[in-house]
């Protein structure tokens, strides 16, 4: 069959709190295969975020490995890293973390920018992104112009600027309301419809529940990995 | 990337303001004492090449302090070499006055010799002065200036006459014969009077302050110096070379002062944009640590940040030049008025400050911009 598009080979991360070491991830393994949406899920504490770090290039593990299209990705040198997250990772926050100063536009952009990509390009890009989130007519809104909905949308529409291998979203609709949740589960699912690979961290089982397969950790570690019937 | 820079300078403007203020008193400091600076220079550079060829000499006691005959003139046209030689008086105009930088003072000079000592300065009215005339003055531009006097005008001059303790002053009224363009050099602030004038009314006997000695052409005037020492007793010689040697000495000292009083300031400039960079890049330390997950690179971080420390260095060094060459300008203007002019603003001048305007911005932009370029990601993106 295809080769998964993220493997993850006996990782783990150790954190340091002053002198006592926090297990974030014990020796976790698994795949996935490209066009996947799966979901993350488990009780607080249980080293959701810091896998989704790992994987996105944000920080190093203690030990083990992550390959990204067969690329080891986490052998990259500082200075690799930076290109391997242009091209390989979209990330979408809990906090949208858009640049306050920027236009919804303007933080589409950006990130194709960092990647050299020629301005007229961008244009025709961040447009075609925003108008897929509808969001055509607020293209020139500041985000504080924005409800958290519609800022979220454009964090979506800037992590798919590059054509990421996969997108990492951390907690994605923990700042909206039910609705907005909806809406914005309903994207990232058309987007994986379309064979966009989306890995969501959430605590919401109503997100959990639309994804096709759900990783369920405790205290760093994989308690559970459910594909869901149909897939 | 520059829209962003752009953008962030101008959305904190009070911020910026301050910044590009700070920078501004810098460069603003360095124009006006650079601009001093090269104006001695230059007035120098200009005086000596007006007397470069002539060698001075001098009564062996030191400047001024013993009795230089003007006999001594005579003995020093007997030396081989010398195609002329002839003595000068010089007193300062105000006898009040310590004779410092750009005081006017009062020269005696044979009128024939006229030509020799001013070269081919030319009169901007009137005439020279000639053989006979009395008490008759030309005068340099710059006191022409000050006491707004034209040919045919008179003026008053003053001097002081040690009489055993007590001291009297005397004054006479000169004519203005003649008023000389402006040189550049210390001539503008001269009131040239025939030589014998000056004898008696400074009560100096036939006494000189010093002599110039023009050597003929072809002739060394090192040499000639040397040999003038050991041919005529009990003078000491200056020649162009150790006259240049020693204004330089003191100029330097000039120089070091008002250069370091411009740079102090400058640097406090500089400590103003780093301080207003720090804070800026740790404010936005979650912004970098969001770019660095969009893939941005150290040099894309350094760029921006670096970009926008200069950005401010430039315009703090735009308004510094405008607002330092805008006093000087006025400085100059009411200070002609007064005869002097104290400030050049040299092309070079200009290419130092902006230079360094932009130097202070990117070396104080550096290490604000090595710290937000250096963030984990992670860690900048957890930041709160
Ligand atoms: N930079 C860090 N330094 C020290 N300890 C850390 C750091 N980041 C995470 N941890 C610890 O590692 C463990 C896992 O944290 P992580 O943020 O991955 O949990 P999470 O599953 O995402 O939790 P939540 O659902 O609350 O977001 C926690 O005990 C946390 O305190
Ligand atoms: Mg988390």
């Amino acid at each position: 069959m295809n080769d998964p598009i993220v493997s993850v080979r006996n990782l783990s991360k150790t954190y340091m709190q002053g002198k006592i070491p926090v297990h974030a991830l014990r020796d976790v393994s698994f795949d996935v295969d490209k066009g996947e949406f799966l979901s993350i899920v488990g009780p607080s504490g249980s080293g959701k975020s810091t896998f989704l770090s790992m994987i996105g290039l944000l920080d190093k593990p203690t030990t083990g490995s992550v390959f990204i299209d067969g690329i080891e990705v986490t052998k990259a040198t500082d200075s690799d890293a930076p290109r391997i997250r242009r091209e390989k990772i979209g990330f979408v926050f809990q906090h949208f973390n858009l640049i306050p100063t920027l236009s919804a536009l303007e933080n589409v952009d950006l990130a194709m920018r960092f990647a050299r990509v020629s301005k007229a390009k961008r244009r025709e890009r961040a447009v075609e992104l925003l108008t897929q989130m509808g969001l055509f007519d607020r293209m020139n809104h500041k985000p504080s112009e924005l409800s958290g909905g519609e800022q979220q949308r454009v964090a979506i529409a800037r992590a798919m600027a590059n054509h990421p291998a996969i997108i990492l979203a951390d907690e994605p609709t923990g700042e909206v309301d039910t609705k907005t949740r909806d809406m914005i589960v309903e994207l990232l699912h058309g987007l994986s419809e379309n064979g966009q690979t989306i890995l969501i961290v959430t605590h919401d089982t109503a997100v959990s529940a639309r994804t096709k397969r759900i990783i369920r950790m405790l205290d760093g570690m994989i308690e559970s990995d459910t594909k869901v019937e149909g897939y | 990337m520059f829209d962003i820079i752009f953008r962030n300078i101008t959305q904190r403007k009070l911020r910026t303001g301050l910044t590009v203020f700070g920078i501004a008193l810098g460069i603003f400091a360095v124009i006006v004492m650079g601009g001093m600076s090269e104006h001695f220079n230059q007035t120098f550079d200009r005086s000596i090449s007006l007397t470069a060829d002539k060698i001075r000499v001098f009564p062996e006691i030191g400047f001024g302090g013993g009795n230089l005959n003007e006999s001594k003139a005579r003995e020093v046209k007997r030396v081989p070499g010398v195609a002329d030689a002839y003595g000068l008086l010089q007193a300062a105009l105000d006898p009040e006055s310590l004779g410092f930088f750009g005081g006017d003072v009062v020269i005696g000079v044979e009128p024939e010799k006229f030509p020799s000592l001013l070269k081919d300065t030319k009169l901007s009215e009137g005439r020279f002065l000639t053989v006979g005339d009395g008490y008759r003055t030309v005068l340099g531009s710059s006191v022409a200036r000050e006491f707004n006097l034209k040919a045919g005008d008179e003026m008053q001059i003053k001097s002081k006459r040690m009489q055993r303790t007590s001291s009297i002053t005397h004054a006479r009224n000169f004519t203005v014969v003649g008023v000389m363009e402006y040189t550049g050099s210390f001539f503008d602030n001269g009131v040239l009077i025939p030589l014998n004038i000056a004898q008696k009314f400074y009560n100096r006997g036939d006494t000189v302050s010093f002599i110039l000695a023009v050597p003929d052409p072809n002739v060394d005037a090192e040499d000639l110096s040397k040999r003038i020492e050991l041919n005529v007793e009990n003078i000491k010689t200056f020649s162009p070379e150790q006259l240049r040697k020693q204004i330089e000495q003191s100029l330097i000292v000039f120089t070091l002062i008002t250069i370091s009083a411009a740079v102090l300031a400058a640097i406090i400039g500089g400590l103003s944009v780093m301080n207003t960079m720090l804070m800026s890049v740790s404010e936005r330390t979650k912004e970098f640590g969001l770019m660095k997950a969009l893939g941005a690179q150290t040099r894309d971080i350094l760029y921006m940040t670096m970009g926008e420390a200069a950005i401010m260095g430039v315009l703090g060094g735009i308004c510094g030049i405008i607002g330092g060459g805008a006093l000087v300008y006025y400085l100059n203007d009411f200070l002609a008025s007064k005869g002097t002019v104290l400030f050049s603003v040299t092309p070079r001048l200009l290419v130092i400050a902006l230079v360094f305007s932009i130097l202070l911005g990117v070396l104080s932009g550096l290490y604000p911009a090595y710290r937000a370029a250096k963030m984990s990601p992670m860690e900048a993106l957890r930041y709160e």
